[in-house]
């Protein structure tokens, strides 16, 4: 597997506030990788620091496994932050300049205009534009010449739903063209949805890194209540992939990290004796797993 | 034609106010020049009521002495203010639409970016001077006699002069961009400095007999606007027995040019380390 992008231990500190806590990270090719952390989380200032914007206090990295230049920059597409474009400039004569920097022919920015779906507004100035439009502007520039590497930096911030689904739609099929892309983002959704990979941060430190499936995995919870409580509580202790319960009122509240299938888990109650009255699935929201890996690790 | 000088192109050629602020320059630069004999004699003819001996008229654009006149006038400081807003604004700009990090982001060296600063600003520096010795060059002809025709290659360092003065003070302008980044607040600590705190400074540290070694003559735009310091009026010479600069001197020109090195080397070492 060829490694596209490694972080090694890269600290960044603001005054008082150290934004990035020896991060290390590895992107290989062919991988969506999302660093999903709240606000604040340092994840703009490491994307900042591998594109040389900000010199990182310690630690380095590699773009091609070699020493990153201006050159390893050419073939990376970013969208960092804000679409950052001349006012007075129309899409195309933005885009030619970003062509010139990449020495690129311009004969690729009519595609990906047509890809953003900004084709029919490519000679108005960038200052008319909606804030959704300069937000697929600045995907289309960064997609330009085809990169083997999309860094987008909470790419569907501020756009409308319908923006939204259209941009996630858009990272899909570069993905499935096997362009390596990483996209920090605060909405685990979002990194759930079109992420292979994942690291996930807080407070510029890394709390876990792997696989979606296998980090983000949504454990179950499920209220149950049986005829004799005592029993049902020994019974699901020892039931695979039991993680904790509490007691509220009449019913008993149970969480897995694994997915349970209830009747299984009924099956399971009665073959042991328990007879149950009450038995319901819940679904935890996203966010709230989001929390809850937060506040384990604090 | 470079790719740093074709990509700047691309930010200037639709962009209004650059368009706008450099007509109004070299709308001012020609009007001035051009106005300048009548104002001059003007004040000759308000003076000449008080005085006995009435003062003949002064000829300013002769050979060889268009060349002086012509580089004493373009490097006045009310009319250098122009372009060096011009460049501060080009300058800004990039950190106002935060475009030098998109620039960066897209694969340009920060080295790069500055040159690509600096090469508009040489471009610029050159075309100035070929207008302003094309225009001496023509105004001289049609108010030169036949004897002073074959003067007429004397006075041209005075255009390597003024090259030079434009060139540094568009310098100071890049230097003030690059430390201060915000368009409004350089510009107004940039006309601040050039136009009041200087020329205060200059007349404190200016001894009172005029001495040319004087330490003041070293304020940098000071040294700039010295290259070209008075303009060529052999009747100032003979009535008020003042001696005049009559030729460019190399040491004139150093002094700006020194600036101006230490400047472009500031300016490589801290954007080479602070962050955008």
């Amino acid at each position: 597997m060829e490694t596209i992008l490694s972080i090694n231990g890269i600290s960044k500190r603001y005054g008082k506030i150290q934004a990035v806590n020896e991060l290390s990270i590895e992107v290989v090719k062919g991988q969506v990788f999302g660093i999903l952390g709240p606000n604040g989380s340092g994840k703009t200032t490491t994307l900042s620091i591998i594109l040389d914007l900000l010199k990182a206090d310690q630690g380095s990295y590699a773009w091609f496994g070699g020493h990153p230049s201006k050159d390893s920059r050419k073939n990376i597409g970013s969208v960092i932050e804000s679409p950052n474009f001349f006012p007075y400039l129309n899409a195309y004569q933005n885009l030619q300049i970003v062509a010139d920097i990449k020495d690129m022919e311009y004969d690729d920015i009519d595609r990906v205009l047509t890809l953003t779906s900004l084709y029919d507004r490519k000679r108005s100035n960038f200052r008319t534009y909606s804030f959704g439009m300069k937000q697929r502007l600045a995907i289309a520039s960064a997609m330009l010449g085809n990169p083997q590497v999309l860094i987008l930096d909470e790419p569907t911030n501020g756009l409308d739903p319908q923006g939204i689904a259209q941009i996630r739609e858009l990272i899909l099929q570069v993905a499935d063209q096997g362009i390596t892309i990483i996209l920090a983002s605060h909405l685990l959704d979002e990194v759930q949805k079109i992420c292979s990979h994942v690291a996930v941060l807080n407070k510029g430190k890394k709390l876990f890194s792997g696989k979606v499936s296998e980090v983000l995995a949504i454990s179950d919870s499920f209220e149950l209540a049986g005829n004799d409580m005592e029993k049902l509580q020994k019974i699901l202790i020892e039931f695979p992939g039991f993680k904790s319960m509490n007691l509220s009122g009449q019913h008993m509240q149970v969480y897995f990290s694994t997915s349970i299938n209830p009747e299984e888990l009924n099956l399971l109650c009665f073959q042991n004796g328990v007879v149950l009255h009450h038995l319901s699935e819940r679904k935890r929201s996203l966010e709230q797993h989001f929390l809850e890996l937060l506040q384990d690790n604090q | 034609m470079t790719k740093l000088l074709k990509i700047e192109f691309k930010k200037i050629l639709t962009y209004k106010v650059f368009w706008i602020l450099f007509g109004l320059y070299f709308l001012f630069l020609s009007a001035g020049i051009l106005l300048a004999e009548f104002i001059i004699n003007h004040m000759v003819d308000s003076m000449n009521k008080h005085l006995p001996i009435p003062l003949p008229h002064i000829n300013i654009y002769f050979f060889p002495d268009v060349w002086q006149n012509f580089a004493f006038f373009a490097s006045i400081r009310y009319v250098l203010i122009f372009p060096a807003i011009v460049i501060i604004i080009l300058i800004t700009n990039e950190f106002t639409f935060k475009t030098i990090r998109q620039n960066i982001i897209n694969g340009m060296s920060k080295a790069e970016f500055l040159l690509s600063k600096l090469q508009i600003i040489l471009l610029i520096s050159i075309i100035m001077m070929a207008s302003l010795t094309i225009g001496a060059f023509i105004i001289g002809l049609s108010h030169s006699g036949t004897h002073e025709i074959s003067f007429f290659v004397k006075g041209i360092p005075f255009m390597a002069g003024f090259f030079i003065s434009l060139f540094s003070y568009l310098v100071y302008a890049f230097f003030f961009g690059f430390l201060f980044r915000n368009t409004g607040l350089t510009i107004a600590l940039f006309t601040l400095y050039s136009l009041i705190i200087e020329p205060i400074i200059y007349f404190f540290l200016k001894s009172p007999l005029v001495i040319k070694n004087d330490i003041s003559t070293y304020l940098p735009v000071n040294a700039v606007l010295r290259v070209a310091e008075y303009p060529a009026l052999p009747v100032l010479k003979k009535v008020m027995g003042l001696e005049l600069q009559s030729h460019v001197s190399i040491s004139s020109m150093a002094i700006p040019l020194l600036y101006s090195g230490i400047m472009i080397a500031i300016v490589f070492w801290t954007m080479s380390r602070r962050d955008l």
